[in-house]
């Protein structure tokens, strides 16, 4: 599978901070592709550069594995995290004169939006204007202008930010069929559950720097190992003793009525068994099984370090 | 280019389309021509009041010869002057009393007027000429010159000079000073006013973009120098499009309604005016001011008019060009308008000074400065405007035109490298020394 995306020791400094720092990325065709950070880290910085807005100090940008150049712009679709549109125009015509920078002719920006519009059921909004329209209502706009001149490559910042639980499914949805239609979508969130259920990949950027690329299985598998949550009924301080210096306590959930519960993370050189049978001694164990983390915990993780 | 025209599309729709923008292009010529007849529709409502003056006059000599008219009207009382000031405090038109002292030929100052509400200078001047009049004449009586009347009503004159270019042979017809320094001054005035209206706008909207955040998505497709382009352009269109219908209307005005409206033999010796024929003559024998036939001359030359019309609008576009791209450049560098006020007085500064200069072109349309901040491009469009009716030699609008359009080249280039940057910068109000670090960015 060819990168569509291939970005090269990027490097980017503003007046007070360095934005990007040596950050390599590639982005496989057709996957659906997270950037994740906490806030400040660089993701927007890079979106930014992905689509020639802003320009590195050094590094580049490789298109199809050519220099991205202008007119590449036109097989990209961006909606940026702060959403933006001419407040006064009405929402048929601004749609129109954005579909048609995009490359579009009239006729065929008219024939596409006339067919989004009705499959979100949005048509009577046509002549309204865009002050008029609530929040949601205008990131469903500009998520079809973004997505009308059916660009290969998809970019959205924070999609998820603004959107109701329904709204947000809804763009899920959308993603994922624009995936399943050929296209590569890449965006930024901090919303984990979002990139366990739909990217195949994930960048994970902290403090200007890529500390974390890859397949999310994989990424998952590797940081999953030897993580283990434990069910029991007994005395929490007892095995609490017992444990100590053998394996790391990650979570404790005391309860007095039901059944008590422990995340431990054992080291790769101590063996299982010992542990278990530690367990089985002190308290009555119902559970002993490994769990795979959350790209949450990973998420956290990763950053802590 | 496929989309810069579309922006350009886009902002001149925005606005041309828009009820405030009709409703001004038309209202504005009638608002101009009310304007201009409001003093004479004022006097109109004043003269509706005739003010009645008791003259008591114990010369005897002053009062019949003191002429009424429709605004004054003078009544002789035999009454005594506590009495005469009683009644005219009851009754409600009396405007007054004026009394004359005895020997009001050897002491002029033995005049004294009464008044029931405030009087006005006019009114004064008026009374005062008057009763300066016959003094002089019984004055010159008292020499006993015989036909003494005569003599007086033939040695009255009143001159109006007719002023004739003779440096330049196409123009040899008489221009007005007064009535070129008039519509000067009005195209001064208006190019005053569109370059800060029509600047001002172009800030607004490029701070609008930037605050409802709709900068990014544009920014993503189109250069940024394709979007300031565009919107230069496509407000500069709207501009035009206003004066253009102005344009028209006054054409139109000159060339149908007046005709329509002028007595015939008037309209007639503009024409022959306008031939070539010698003012001075025609007015005498119409009776009217050499100066206003020589204006209305002018005012119905409707080629002159377009020529005059034409060389406005090349100025207009150019000067707005210019200062349309410093205004977007200001834009793009802050968040909201009110933080742009240091940063506008760069561009205000030389428009009032131009503004200023346009009020000496009156003066002198030729003078040194008048002649040099009509060459600079800054000051250019205002002041040369201003001088286009005196007629400017030909090589002299070429020169500060071509440098008008330079210097545009030159701004734009600057405002897109500071709008480049500007448009992503939020937060911190930037400083003069930021805008120039991001010029040479």
């Amino acid at each position: 599978m060819s990168n569509i995306i291939t970005a090269e020791h990027i490097t980017k400094r503003f007046s007070a901070h360095t934005a990007l720092d040596d950050v390599s990325i590639e982005i496989p065709r057709g996957s659906v592709y997270g950037l994740l950070g906490p806030n400040g880290a660089g993701k927007t910085t890079l979106i930014r550069t992905i689509n020639r807005i802003t320009l590195p100090d050094s590094g580049r940008i490789l298109f199809n594995d050519k220099p991205i150049s202008q007119k590449d712009i036109f097989k990209i679709g961006y909606l940026p995290e702060e959403r933006g549109l001419y407040r006064k125009m009405k929402v048929g015509e601004q749609a129109l004169f954005l579909a048609r920078l995009k490359g579009l002719s009239r006729h065929e920006a008219l024939l596409r939006l006339k067919e989004w519009f009705v499959h979100f059921g949005i048509e009577s909004w046509w002549d309204k204007k865009v002050e008029d329209l609530s929040k949601g209502m205008a990131q469903k706009v500009q998520f079809i202008v973004t997505v009308l001149h059916k660009p290969e490559l998809l970019i959205f910042d924070e999609p998820f930010s603004g959107f109701d639980p329904i709204n947000a499914n809804l763009l899920k949805e959308e993603i994922l069929r624009l995936k399943n239609e050929g296209a590569t979508v890449i965006f930024s969130t901090h919303n984990m559950s979002s990139v366990e259920e739909i990217c195949d990949h994930i960048t994970l950027i902290n403090k200007s720097k890529n500390i974390l690329s890859g397949k999310v299985d994989d990424i998952r598998r590797e940081h999953g190992g030897n993580i283990f949550s434990v069910q029991y009924k007994g005395d929490n301080k007892a095995l609490m003793e017992r444990l100590h210096g053998v394996c790391e306590v990650i979570e404790n959930e005391e309860s007095t009525t039901g059944f008590s519960s422990l995340k431990i993370h054992i080291a790769r050189n101590e063996d299982i068994r010992s542990v278990v049978s530690l367990v089985n001694d002190s308290v009555n164990m119902r559970q002993f099984i490994e769990t795979i983390p959350s790209m949450n915990d990973i998420f956290i993780r990763a950053v802590k370090e | 280019m496929r989309n810069i025209g579309l922006i350009i599309g886009r902002e001149y729709r925005e606005r041309v389309y828009k009820k405030s923008f009709i409703i001004t292009t038309i209202l504005m010529p009638l608002l101009m021509v009310l304007l201009g007849a409001a003093p004479t529709l004022i006097m109109e409502f004043v003269d509706g009041e005739t003010k009645k003056i008791a003259v008591i006059d114990e010369s005897g000599l002053v009062a019949p010869k003191l002429s009424s008219d429709e605004e004054i009207v003078f009544e002789i009382s035999s009454k005594d002057l506590p009495d005469a000031l009683v009644e005219a405090s009851q009754t409600e038109e009396c405007f007054g009393v004026l009394h004359i002292g005895k020997e009001i030929v050897e002491n002029p100052n033995d005049a004294r007027l009464y008044t029931t509400s405030s009087s006005s200078l006019m009114i004064e001047e008026y009374i005062a000429d008057q009763i300066e009049k016959v003094i002089e004449n019984e004055r010159l009586k008292a020499y006993n010159i015989e036909n003494i009347d005569e003599i007086l009503e033939k040695v009255e004159a009143s001159v109006h000079l007719a002023t004739f270019r003779t440096d330049k042979e196409e123009e040899s017809a008489a221009t007005s000073a007064i009535a070129s320094s008039i519509v000067g001054m009005l195209l001064g005035f208006l190019l005053y006013f569109i370059l800060a209206i029509y600047g001002g706008m172009v800030m607004q909207s490029v701070i609008d973009e930037k605050s409802s955040r709709i900068l990014e998505v544009m920014v993503s497709t189109v250069r940024p120098f394709e979007m300031l382009m565009g919107k230069i352009l496509g407000i500069a269109a709207v501009a035009a499009t206003q004066v253009l219908v102005w344009g028209v209307l006054i054409i139109l005005f000159s060339a149908v309604i007046m005709p329509a409206l002028m007595p015939a033999n008037i309209l007639d010796s503009v024409q022959q005016v306008q031939a070539g024929a010698d003012v001075a003559l025609l007015a005498t024998q119409q009776d009217v001011s050499p100066e206003m036939l020589t204006a209305m001359a002018s005012l119905l030359d409707t080629g002159h008019l377009a020529m005059i019309i034409g060389t406005v609008l090349l100025y207009l576009v150019g000067g707005f060009l210019l200062y349309a791209s410093l205004y977007a450049a200001i834009g793009a560098s802050v968040d909201q308008a009110q933080d742009a006020q240091q940063l506008t007085m760069v561009v205000t500064v030389p428009i009032i000074v131009a503004f200023v200069v346009t009020m000496m072109v009156m003066k002198d349309p030729n003078s040194p400065l008048v002649f040099w901040c009509s060459m600079i491009p800054f000051t250019s469009p205002i002041v040369m405007v201003a001088r286009i009716p005196s007629g400017i030699p030909a090589w002299e609008i070429a020169t500060s035109l071509i440098l008008l359009y330079a210097s545009f080249v030159v701004c734009v280039w600057g405002a897109a490298k500071i709008y480049k940057i500007g448009i992503f910068m939020h937060g911190a109000k930037p400083t003069l020394k930021d805008l120039w670090r991001w010029l040479k960015y």
